[in-house]
């Protein structure tokens, strides 16, 4: 489902984010990218979600090169993933239930669709009856689930996400990851950035640790670290 | 375009007006305010060239004739100075009229030119221009046409008016550019903030996989809204007040010649509102460039 090869990011500030990165990913994986701040997790994520192009490599996501993609086939590809962010990314004066429903509109979907798949989402990520205050009046979890509720409207194949526990407390974090594997088992495949350990390690999924800009380490049900920490 | 994404679009766009109220609020106050100033001087400059133009229509040549000229001679002159190009209108005063006339003007002073019967006075004919700026050209031509003895414009006076006039011209039209061109710059900063302020919005939109026009389309439209409500205010403020305007001046400066409201007012607010929503849509539009290539 994802392929990465000989990937190597360098910002215009000249700042190397990735060596030489190659990895590959199957459908339905729950996959883990670990490491230290600066380690590259969020740029090998962003790329992924084609926020940006790496300064050489290949990337293929669902069969297709994304670092050739022109700006309309980029919307495109995005329709077909869903994204998770650290500070959750809500539109701050809609409703939650047109947080969710902005990403159908946008693949045009009925109102009439709209109507019907939005409470259903809202429900899986258990707001219920939170539909129509604004996002300021959830707490910071429940916002993660409406980030999570508008990353699954679309049925996508692929969720990535960005340190989606970074600002949420331990037990609100659990149950954010819960509701993520759930999704996965259902299948589709989730990639996450964390330096979380004691989620990775209470996980138990595939585990791909990067140290400076290069894959350290690659493991299937994993732990965050052989080492004491 | 879909018509289902039409009616989202302006949804979008109206409920977002009402969402950003205070920065809809301000937009569509600084498009008001200095479109209603805009408007103000285009008013302000088309009388100033209106009263000018008045006072221009009222300069002639007058052409005084040689002594000698019979009847057929001055009716040919005159044939030949009604078909000069740029002549629009040609009067004949004789010396007796020109005499009458002058009694009218100097009164007692010319008592004694009445006892001895003498008519110093020549026959002339007053003459206008097509266009008034012609005249000191045509009164050159004048001077080398047989049987005419003397032309006189009053040279100083109208190269002065016309040099005046010219400059209130020219200076109107730069002032009013200078001031397009401000309206312009602060109305498409004013949108550029409203832009900016909901950079994140348009961030999070793409990430959603929306597409450029999917994105732009309702700011599109909320600028345009914004530029016309904008533009509107004005346009209506400006009604009243010159109608009103007018009508004082009419009773109270009735020497100066406005020109009437319904002449001007019509396509003065269809200015404005073309100006309105065009730096609405166009300020949305090119504001949003930025964002979008993020």
């Amino acid at each position: 489902m994802i392929e990465v090869q000989h990937v190597k990011m360098v910002y215009p500030n000249g700042v190397g984010a990735l060596n030489d990165i190659s990895v590959s990913i199957e459908q339905s994986e729950f996959v883990f990218i670990v490491g230290a701040s600066g380690a590259g997790k969020s740029t090998l994520i962003r790329l992924i979600g084609r926020e940006f192009l790496p300064s050489s490599g290949s990337i293929r996501v669902f069969g297709k090169e994304i670092t050739r993609l022109r700006r309309r086939e980029v919307s495109m590809f995005r329709r077909s993933i869903g994204v998770v962010f650290q500070d959750f990314r809500l539109l701050d004066n809609h409703s939650i239930f047109d947080n969710v429903a902005f990403a159908m509109q946008v693949v045009g979907a009925t109102p009439r669709e709209v109507r019907r798949r939005v409470p259903e989402s809202l429900e899986m990520v258990g707001l219920t009856g939170k539909a129509k205050m604004k996002p300021h009046e959830l707490s910071g979890g429940e916002q993660q689930r409406v980030c999570l509720a508008r990353a699954i409207i679309n049925q996508p194949s692929l969720i990535i996400a960005d340190e989606p526990t970074g600002n949420l407390d331990p037990k609100t974090s659990m149950e954010i990851m819960e509701l993520l594997r759930t999704i996965n088992i259902r299948g589709t495949t989730v990639m996450m950035a964390t330096h979380d350990s004691e989620i990775v390690n209470k996980m138990k999924q595939r585990v791909i640790r990067l140290a400076d800009g290069k894959i350290e380490r690659d493991e299937q049900r994993g732990v965050y670290s052989h080492y004491a920490h | 375009m879909l018509i289902r994404n039409l009616l989202y679009f302006i949804k979008e766009a109206f409920r977002s007006i009402c969402r950003n109220g205070w920065m809809s609020f301000a937009s569509i106050a600084v498009v008001a305010v200095t479109l209603f100033i805009l408007g103000s001087f285009m008013l302000l400059n088309i009388n100033v060239e209106h009263v000018t133009n008045d006072i221009k229509d009222q300069v002639e040549v007058i052409v005084y004739v040689d002594e000698e000229l019979d009847s057929s001679e001055l009716d040919q002159l005159r044939i030949t100075l009604v078909q000069l190009p740029k002549v629009e209108q040609v009067r004949f005063v004789s010396k007796e009229d020109a005499l009458v006339n002058l009694k009218e003007q100097l009164g007692e002073l010319m008592a004694g030119y009445e006892e001895q019967g003498r008519n110093p006075l020549r026959d002339s004919f007053e003459i206008r221009t097509i266009i008034p700026e012609d005249i000191p050209a045509v009164a050159v031509e004048l001077q080398n046409i047989p049987g005419i003895a003397r032309v006189d414009y009053g040279t100083d006076v109208v190269d002065k008016l016309f040099s005046f006039t010219g400059m209130v011209k020219w200076m109107g039209l730069a002032f009013m550019g200078g001031l397009a061109f401000t309206a312009m710059f602060l109305i498409a900063n004013t949108i550029k903030l409203t832009v900016m302020a909901r950079s994140k919005e348009i961030k999070i939109m793409k990430w959603v996989g929306a597409t450029e026009w999917f994105i732009r389309w309702p700011f599109v439209i909320e600028g345009v809204v914004l530029g016309t409500i904008g533009a509107l205010i004005p346009a209506l403020i400006l009604n009243y007040l010159y109608g009103a305007a007018v009508t004082w001046t009419q009773i109270n400066l009735f020497f100066l010649p406005l020109v009437p409201p319904n002449a001007i007012l019509g396509q003065l607010i269809k200015i404005l509102l073309i100006l309105g929503t065009t730096i609405g849509g166009l300020g949305s539009l090119l504001s949003m460039r930025r964002f979008l290539k993020a």
